[in-house]
């Protein structure tokens, strides 16, 4: 099939999991032998076009007219991809288009009207969820939202929490929505790393326990309920030490917080890393939290738990059905200090249970969380909405 | 979410300098050459100069935006570590 993906983050462009998630989709796909356009936005030092050695086809758009609103300037960015995939779309005739979150919806209503081929969208999450409804451009990219689910043939969910959220909120029809999950490249987390030498470029000695979280520093990821639990942590793990990897708006807000529990010595904001050492970083933890409060799948979960490390997560979205408590990993009580220290102790005070935990999840989540199992299920569903 | 809200509901405010990254990015100031001079920078965003010049210091301390001299002009842009900071926020 030849499949027009539109994303408005693709590698180089990378902030959340929608650029990894749409990459290894990708990657999946053209292995399948599909031919895979991608149309996104440009990055500095990233090609206009290039063929990967997978044979993706990466088309990058420079806006060529900017506006300080960010509402204006996200339909100036869809207009200027628009006339890529209208140059594209003379030579190459699309079986499908698949939009990822609203951000390019715009142009996949567009061009599936145009070229007449059908529209599957990925609703990776809400505005609903993930900041609420609460000023006029809210209401927009709600409406946005609302206007992409009802002019798709089939939208995908990574998970069933988010399925209730969308067919709840924006009154699908229970059939129109599927659930792929997200899947990860189990294959990145094997091999062995320098334990010691990575925990020592973070400040973490050999003795202590690195108590790791990733995520972009934004309040739906609930790292304050992190930063509160490090005193009780502290009292039971003397010898815990806390990494926060990621950047975001609420960093600023974040590091003050830190201040303000007397262990802010014990707690380091890394900012973003380089993918090979977030991996090694994830290897050498003694633990991985992600205590988020909104949470739709949750990949860095699945992560942590290829990575071999035990995972205490919030009891929310897709990290509830990803993990089974105290089996695959531990599941905590959300905004709720006390219960993430408890996780964090839990795993802490019990090494052996603690890596029965991580084998369990190192076994399952390769089995259940492949990209060739998804990207067929994804094909499935292009075959339906093509017919 | 967005600038004009000030942040989320129940949370503290977006920083000022945060904003104004988020704006350079969004009128195109991304690359070396579609830097902007101050005096371009204020008509977009209608902030006063002094400020402006504050802002645009404390984002080249944090590493998310540079400048280039053209004709003796300093001229501004977000570099890539900005960009992904701006992302964050609509992601």
């Amino acid at each position: 099939m030849k499949i027009g993906m539109l994303t408005w983050e693709y590698p180089p462009r990378i902030v959340g999991g929608i650029a990894r998630h749409c990459n290894d989709l990708a990657i999946a796909l053209a292995a399948l032998r599909h031919e895979v356009h991608v149309f996104t936005l440009d990055f500095p030092g990233a090609p206009a076009f290039e063929v990967t050695e997978e044979g993706i086809r990466i088309h990058r758009v420079a806006s060529e007219i900017g506006h300080p609103s960010f509402l204006t300037w996200v339909l100036l960015f869809n207009h200027f991809i628009e006339k890529r995939i209208a140059d594209v779309g003379q030579e190459v005739k699309f079986d499908v288009l698949h939009v990822h979150d609203w951000l390019t919806a715009p142009v996949g209503i567009a061009f599936k009207r145009s070229i007449g081929a059908p529209m599957v969208l990925t609703m990776h999450s809400t505005e609903h969820g993930r900041s609420g409804i609460h000023n006029p451009d809210s209401s927009t990219i709600d409406g946005i939202e609302w206007w992409a689910n009802y002019e798709a043939s089939k939208v995908i969910t990574t998970s069933g929490s988010m399925k209730s959220e969308i067919c709840d909120h924006f009154r699908l029809p229970w059939e129109k929505v599927e659930i792929i999950p997200n899947a990860i490249d189990s294959d990145k987390y094997q091999g062995s790393v320098d334990r010691e030498a990575v925990r020592a470029r973070f400040g973490v000695q050999p003795q202590e326990k690195l108590v790791l979280s990733v995520g972009r520093l934004v309040p739906q990821k609930g790292i304050e309920y992190l930063i509160q639990a490090v005193p009780s942590v502290s009292w039971r793990s003397p010898e815990s030490k806390f990494v926060v990897v990621g950047e975001g708006w609420y960093r600023d807000h974040l590091q003050h917080l830190a201040g303000t529990t007397g262990q802010a010595w014990k707690i380091n904001f890394t900012g973003f890393i380089p993918d090979h050492e977030l991996i090694a970083l994830t290897k050498s933890a003694d633990v991985l939290v992600v205590p988020s409060v909104y949470e739709p799948f949750g990949i860095v979960a699945l992560e942590g738990m290829a990575a071999g490390v035990p995972v205490v997560a919030s009891e929310v979205g897709g990290l509830a059905e990803i993990i089974e408590h105290d089996k695959t990993g531990v599941l905590v009580y959300p905004r709720n200090p006390d219960s993430i220290a408890w996780g964090i102790n839990h795993v802490l005070s019990n090494p052996d249970h603690a890596g029965w935990l991580s084998q369990n999840a190192r076994k399952f989540v390769p089995k259940a969380y492949s990209w060739k199992v998804i990207a067929k299920k994804t094909v499935k569903i292009y075959r339906e909405v093509a017919r | 979410m967005n600038l004009s809200s000030g942040g989320l509901p129940g949370h503290p405010a977006i920083p000022e300098e945060f904003r104004l990254l988020c704006m350079l990015h969004n009128i195109g100031a991304t690359t070396t050459e579609k830097s902007m001079s101050i005096e371009e920078v204020t008509q977009w965003t209608e902030l006063d100069v002094e400020v402006l010049r504050h802002l645009l210091q404390k984002l080249r301390q944090l590493g998310y935006v540079e400048f280039v001299e053209v004709d003796g002009t300093k001229k501004y842009h977000v570099t890539p570590v900005g960009i992904t900071k701006v992302m964050t926020l609509y992601s």
